[in-house]
């Protein structure tokens, strides 16, 4: 849901998927991301936010609809091209080779026969990480592995990043330090993300959100217009309310729900 | 850094190379003057010693490249039943007295034996639109059994020619090597290391699941089969060469991993080296250390590798898991 004068980079028209012949996962599902968007994909488990965001990367091809990157048909773009364009970060990083953080960072250049200007250790001071470049994974905190991958788009140069969940399993200090990291991107590099997540508050940060129910998109806009009452209540089946917090800002309350 | 590391495994590799060829039971002096030591050199040593070499470095390099697409770090051609079905299919091959490609035939015959069951073992462990490494770990411990009791049966109704063949391909056998089979195995493991080392690449990428490796921009199915085949090409060769040789593929990547790091660019052409050396000396251990009795080479480098593999297995930067 881009704005108007944006130039949209990704658009989703009629797409409908299904992983088996009984049941359909996405239904008729269109929208557009444009040049530097910030957008959440929220909705319950098995909404279908995982699958969108895999059609949108070309992970999944769609059995009915268009999808357009950059206007041209995703499907029929080379490998290499697409990946310069787009990247997807799925939710796990279970990853058992002990690859250091500079090994993996730099798998963002396998797109290019001519590497970019952009450097391995450019990538790194961006999220942070330079100092631990010759670290393993597995010394990293759950953030520090989740910028880690941000810097291989990074150095990949993707102008779009599909994230599945990379809050996930975070403390809420390093999901903050992440959503700081991706603003910043944004406003720099005008990198434009779309984010699976599930926390409703944590929506409510984002410029925009489009809600899915079943594989629908139920509403999508301004956060504090879509994530009403009534919405909530129809996405994930729980009574809130919606409070002021008086900065300004709103949140939603679950304590209805434990009476 | 890496490079001089590198550089340092070729010129070990190529000493225990030397050695193997020199040493053993007899010395033999590298300027052979006695028909004898030319004899033990040209008709014994050296195929004995290459058959090693190529042996181990199909092992090393298939190890790396199946724990790389199967994303498990205990993947290997022997534990997923390739080795095992190329085995069966070159015994039945041998048994039956089939040379409708000539001496070719054997090593044609291991290498679509590997293919089909990495195939079946690929069928087994695909569900829901991908691979599950356990599925087709235990696919392959499931098929490794199933073949080797058929290679037992056929040991066990076969007359006493076919079964110390049969023998063989049970458990390997570097006495038995001979140059006519070199020529297509030196052909098959180096097309297989050049295969794979030019997708290593698409490797690393895979390592890290499909989803990454097509964000990365490489076709994961394409390249799964691209590389599979190279480990087919591989272990069809070493089993054609000399049976069936556990453990290097299992060892020798983990090995390779803490002392070059874990970009497949250098693990595989390392694991190559490092399987070869250790076969090598293996087999120099295994005909020097009670001569004239020969131990089996398997039995050598389990003990050499396992005791290194199990310290290995404490440092987490050999493993992440």
């Amino acid at each position: 849901m881009s704005s108007a004068s944006k130039p949209k980079i990704l658009e989703l028209d009629g797409v409908s998927y299904s992983y088996d012949q009984n049941r359909s996962v996405i239904s008729d599902l269109s929208f557009s991301v444009g040049e530097g968007a910030f957008i959440g994909l929220l909705g319950a488990n098995g909404s279908g936010k995982s699958t969108i965001l895999k059609l949108g990367s070309g992970i999944l091809k769609p059995l009915s609809g268009s999808l357009l990157l950059w206007g041209k048909s995703l499907h029929t773009l080379n490998n290499r091209d697409r990946a310069k364009l787009i990247s997807y970060l799925p939710q796990t990083l279970d990853i058992t080779v002990p690859f250091t953080i500079k090994e993996l960072v730099s798998m963002g250049l396998y797109p290019y026969d001519i590497p970019p200007a952009m450097t391995v250790d450019d990538a790194l001071d961006m999220v942070g990480l330079r100092d631990k470049a010759d670290a393993h994974l597995t010394d990293l905190s759950g953030g520090e592995r989740r910028r880690t991958f941000i810097a291989m788009t990074l150095l990949q140069g993707a102008g779009l990043l599909l994230l599945d969940e990379p809050l996930a399993n975070l403390d809420i200090k390093y999901q903050i330090e992440l959503l700081k990291l991706l603003r910043r991107l944004k406003e720099q590099r005008n990198i434009s993300v779309v984010m699976a997540l599930h926390d409703i508050n944590i929506a409510l940060q984002f410029e925009s959100v489009i809600l899915i129910q079943n594989g629908r998109i139920i509403a999508s806009g301004d956060p504090e217009t879509v994530l009403t009452r009534e919405m909530v209540k129809h996405a994930f089946d729980v009574n809130v309310e919606i409070k002021g917090s008086g900065t300004g800002g709103i949140y939603v309350s679950y304590e209805n729900n434990f009476l | 850094m890496s490079q001089v590391r590198m550089l340092v495994l070729i010129a070990v590799t190529l000493l225990i190379v030397l050695c193997s060829v020199f040493l053993g039971p007899r010395i033999v002096s590298p300027m052979a003057t006695t028909d004898i030591d030319k004899e033990i050199l040209f008709s014994i040593r050296l195929p004995r010693v290459l058959v090693a070499l190529l042996m181990g470095m199909a092992l090393g390099a298939s190890g790396a490249v199946l724990q790389g697409i199967l994303r498990n770090p205990l993947a290997d051609p022997y534990i997923l039943g390739i080795s095992s079905g190329a085995s069966l299919s070159a015994a039945l091959g041998i048994i039956g007295g089939l040379t409708f490609l000539g001496t070719f035939t054997v090593p044609m015959l291991a290498f679509c034996g590997a293919l089909v069951t990495g195939g079946i073992v690929g069928v087994m462990g695909w569900k829901r639109g991908g691979l599950w490494p356990d599925r087709l770990l235990l696919a392959g411990v499931g098929l490794s059994f199933l073949f080797s009791a058929l290679l037992m049966l056929m040991m066990s109704i076969s007359t006493d020619e076919g079964l110390r063949r049969a023998m063989l391909w049970i458990f390997g056998d570097l006495s038995m090597s001979e140059w006519p089979r070199i020529p297509y195995g030196l052909a098959f493991v180096m097309i297989g290391i050049l295969l794979s080392t030019t997708r290593a690449k698409a490797l690393n990428a895979l390592i890290l699941g499909d989803e990454f490796a097509h964000s990365l921009g490489f076709a994961p199915r394409r390249e799964r089969f691209i590389l599979f085949i190279s480990v087919g090409l591989m272990t069809g060769a070493s089993v054609s060469l000399g049976g069936m040789i556990g453990f290097i593929g299992l060892l020798i990547p983990h090995i390779m991993r803490f002392f070059l790091g874990s970009d497949s660019r250098m693990l595989i052409p390392a694991s190559a080296l490092g399987g070869g050396a250790l076969l090598c000396i293996a087999d120099l251990i295994s005909r020097s250390l009670l001569p004239p009795l020969e131990l089996p080479a398997g039995v050598i480098t389990a003990i050499i590798g396992a005791p290194y593999f199990l310290y290995l297995l404490r440092r987490k930067d050999v493993l992440s898991i």
